[in-house]
């Protein structure tokens, strides 16, 4: 998810000015721009959002050391493999940025080289299709969303039994079960196959601005109906001074708008699919989300039609919403030195009821309503790989206990494991205010351990949930078609929607 | 002593006779080759792929010869995505030609800086298609966008109707930015035909009296017809198959509204991972085009 367009581009300038008034070196100005470069995500901004200081802090995370036994276990292990280049193909999310950043310490180690493509989410998927169809092995690591779990679970290797059968290569304290329980169930799991190990956790909770919460005398929404209420209350006090109740990643035919959704419809009683594996989003409950949803796009910036994460992410740290229901990275962003709104953002876990959550043997394709979308990611080990062996090490390093932490640090994400949440270096920052802060991430767990809903593990969820359900959402919310009838768009996406279950023989 | 011009002949590199240029094959294989495995084999394999069934689930393919043709039939997005790239090819043709007509009138002088003029008028065409996007992205935007904000202080468009995410406008947005890349591209081809132009003929119409207005209609317009016919195939064959504004400015919305054969292509290519359907829909666009351009060719009686 990728810092502010302005914010990237003013970066580039003042660098560029820099560079030519000899404040820095040409090295200096390469490795700025190159940083500029992948920013094309929302994190971005997150941890970019104070972007320069964001730098400096990584830089300095970046010189932290790996502890004694996993660095003498990966110089031994790496040897057989140095001079190896793996390659790994990811979204532009927190840890990944991080990651790239910290990833020559493991070539100091291992003598392996590792080079990681950022990209924007559609464009992973799209790599991935092509690698997995060709069996390829272009790719030796899958950076592979939550939502196309099951579209390459037979493509990977489950990464517990790798570590069980190479006792060579296993690194001493991995430790599988400090992963978080929900987020492997939510993430990685499929028919009892780790696909890959859990390495992001976007999360929605409640975001919310206290300064606008007190000056209208507001408590601070806990269902639904006190969302809907503030929100309305805001956009009507503060919209001549452009500021909304809310923003949403309503973009047309782009996922975060089936997560906009998806949220919306769980936390109204409803679910994507039924039991009988039929989709259920047309249902009376499925119908009063999206009716809920239609009603927040009226009090939120025109532009949230237009808008994925990127764009939301801008709306709150430009201060032009009070409340926003989404990913909780983007807290860290919200509070950075340089947000025009630093130290004004709270966070508390997402909204409950009061209709009733479904419950989950009423739904079908192990969906998991509850009150929280989750959109993490697993990082995956190629079946098609040349350099299996050497890939492998690299996984266990990124996603070692130390390696979470220190990502977390320096990009202010949500750690995978639960010992990152007590690690001291994360509580030293628990009531930081600016860059750097780590005070979001007590609710962060909270939601996870509690309220984390899931989408569902099936084959073709990734097309359904990038094309198909998103494409007609955004028919209906801009006009385009269905004259502002939910139950006729939800009507035609759950036509579609079965005749392509039945066509893959999921039913 | 240097040699005789019989004795240098004679010296001569002497090919065989199957090297000359009067057998040109050997010399054509490799563009030949090049041809057939980049051009001829792709669309082979694509036809081959039209005639399975594709389970996305288990990835498994039966032979079904009529399975995603039936399916493109009932596709409703299928005939959406034609109107819209018709639409798109239309209007992006008839802006093209009218504006670059009007230029190349303009610049077809020799007076002094017109060179110049004539050599910056080519400079968005070698601006990559996907950044020219990226440039009109962040132009158009809601929040900052400059054109944006221009439009909302001249009242044309409001501050609730984002350009490029309402239906109404956002396929004139992405047509906006084609003319603005390849009106030069149109520029460049009439100044050509206008230099090719005899001189007599005008001669002739201005001691008659004619207007510069109906020697434009009269003689300009009639002696560049061919020109015109070529250059309109040439980039209506090249707007049929517009993908990279779409992908990058609106990536086919708002809903299906810019939603054009190629980029629908993409969509079930990239993320439903339907491939035989992906290239039934693009060996669909494949004979649209043929079609279309067969039929231009005969009624405007384009050579080349």
């Amino acid at each position: 998810m990728s810092f502010r367009t302005h914010d990237k581009q003013r970066f580039i300038i003042d660098s560029a000015n820099d560079f030519t008034n000899r404040r820095i070196s040409k090295r200096d100005f390469l490795r700025k721009l190159g940083m500029a470069g992948v920013g094309m995500s929302a994190f971005a901004a997150g941890s970019l959002g104070g972007f320069r200081s964001f730098g400096n802090m990584a830089m300095a995370d970046a010189h932290g050391e790996t502890p004694e036994d996993v660095a003498n276990f990966l110089r031994e292990a790496g040897k057989p493999f140095a001079g190896t280049t793996i390659r790994y193909t990811s979204e532009s999310t927190p840890p990944t940025v991080v990651l790239n950043q910290l990833k020559s310490e493991f070539t100091e180690l291992t003598g392996i080289n590792v080079e990681i493509e950022i990209v924007p989410l559609e464009q992973v998927l799209a790599k991935a299709t092509q690698d997995v169809q060709g069996q390829l092995g272009t790719y030796d690591l899958y950076y592979l969303d939550q939502a196309w779990t099951a579209t390459f679970s037979r493509d990977t290797i489950d990464p517990r039994e790798y570590y069980a059968d190479k006792p060579d290569l296993a690194m001493p304290g991995f430790d599988f079960d400090d992963f978080s329980e929900p987020l492997v169930e939510g993430i990685s799991l499929y028919q009892d196959k780790w696909i890959g190990l859990p390495f992001d956790i976007p999360i929605f909770t409640l975001m919310y601005r206290k300064d606008i919460l007190e000056k209208h005398g507001i408590a601070v929404p806990q269902t639904y109906e006190d969302f809907t209420q503030a929100v309305e209350l805001i956009t009507a006090a503060e919209q001549e001074n452009g500021i909304y109740g809310t923003g949403l990643q309503a973009k047309s035919g782009h996922y975060s708008l089936e997560c906009d959704w998806s949220q919306a419809v769980w936390g109204h009683g409803g679910s994507i699919f039924d039991s009988d594996k039929m989709f259920s989003g047309n249902d009376a409950a499925g119908i009063e989300g999206l009716e809920w949803y239609m009603n927040l796009l009226a009090n939120a910036p025109a532009n949230s039609v237009a808008a994925t994460w990127d764009g939301q992410w801008q709306m709150g740290a430009s201060g032009q919403i009070a409340l926003c229901q989404s990913w909780a990275e983007f807290f860290p962003g919200w509070n950075a030195d340089d947000s025009a709104v630093k130290g004004l953002w709270e966070m508390t876990t997402p909204l409950k009821g009061p209709s009733t959550l479904r419950g989950r043997d009423a739904v079908g394709f192990g969906e998991i309503p509850n009150w929280g979308h989750q959109g993490g990611s697993s990082i995956a080990l190629s079946r098609y790989s040349s350099n299996i062996d050497a890939a492998w090490l690299f996984l266990q390093w990124a996603c070692s206990k130390d390696i979470m932490t220190r990502c977390t640090l320096a990009g202010g994400f949500a750690p995978m494991r639960t010992s990152s949440y007590n690690d001291p270096r994360i509580l030293e920052r628990k009531n930081l205010e600016g860059s750097g802060t780590t005070r979001h991430l007590g609710t962060v767990l909270e939601t996870i351990n509690n309220y984390m809903a899931s989408e569902p593990d099936m084959a073709i969820w990734a097309g359904l949930a990038n094309n198909e359900i998103p494409t007609e959402l955004g028919k209906l919310l801009t006009g385009q078609d269905y004259d502002g009838n939910p139950k006729a768009c939800m009507d035609q996406i759950a036509k579609l929607v079965d005749q392509q279950v039945a066509e893959a023989e999921l039913r | 002593m240097h040699p005789s011009a019989d004795e240098r002949a004679d010296n001569r590199l002497r090919l065989p006779r199957w090297m000359t240029s009067e057998h040109p094959l050997p010399w054509l294989f490799p563009c030949i080759s090049l041809l057939l495995v980049f051009g001829l084999y792709p669309i082979l394999y694509s036809l081959w792929l039209t005639m399975y069934k594709r389970n996305p689930a288990t990835r498994m393919e039966t032979f079904d010869p009529a399975w995603n043709w039936s399916r493109l039939w009932a596709d409703e997005r299928v005939w959406d995505a034609l109107q819209v790239t018709l639409t798109y090819t239309f209007v992006a043709i008839i802006l093209q030609l009218t504006l670059g007509m009007l230029i190349a009138l303009l610049l077809d002088t020799d007076r002094k800086g017109f060179g110049i003029l004539r050599a910056l008028m080519t400079l968005p065409l070698v601006v990559p298609p996907a950044v020219t996007g990226m440039m009109f992205l962040l132009m158009y935007d809601g929040s900052f966008g400059v054109i944006s904000h221009a439009l909302y202080d001249l009242g044309i468009i409001s501050k609730d109707d984002p350009l490029l995410a309402t239906g109404s406008t956002a396929l004139l947005a992405v047509i906006i930015v084609d003319v603005w890349q390849w009106t030069p591209f149109m520029v460049l081809i009439m100044l050509a035909g206008l230099r090719a132009l005899p001189k007599d003929p005008f001669e002739a119409a201005a001691i008659d009296g004619a207007t510069d207005v109906q020697a434009f209609f009269k003689l300009t317009l009639p002696m560049m017809s061919k020109i015109i016919a070529l250059a309109v195939l040439i980039r209506g064959i090249d707007l049929f198959r517009v993908f990279d504004y779409v992908k990058v400015m609106t990536d086919s919305g708002p809903g299906t509204a810019t939603e054009t054969l190629t980029a629908y292509t993409g969509t079930i290519y990239f993320k439903s991972a339907n491939f035989p359907f992906a290239s039934t829909v693009a060996i669909f666009t494949l004979l649209v085009v043929l079609i279309v351009a067969n039929v231009f060719i005969k009624v405007f009686k384009v050579r080349f």
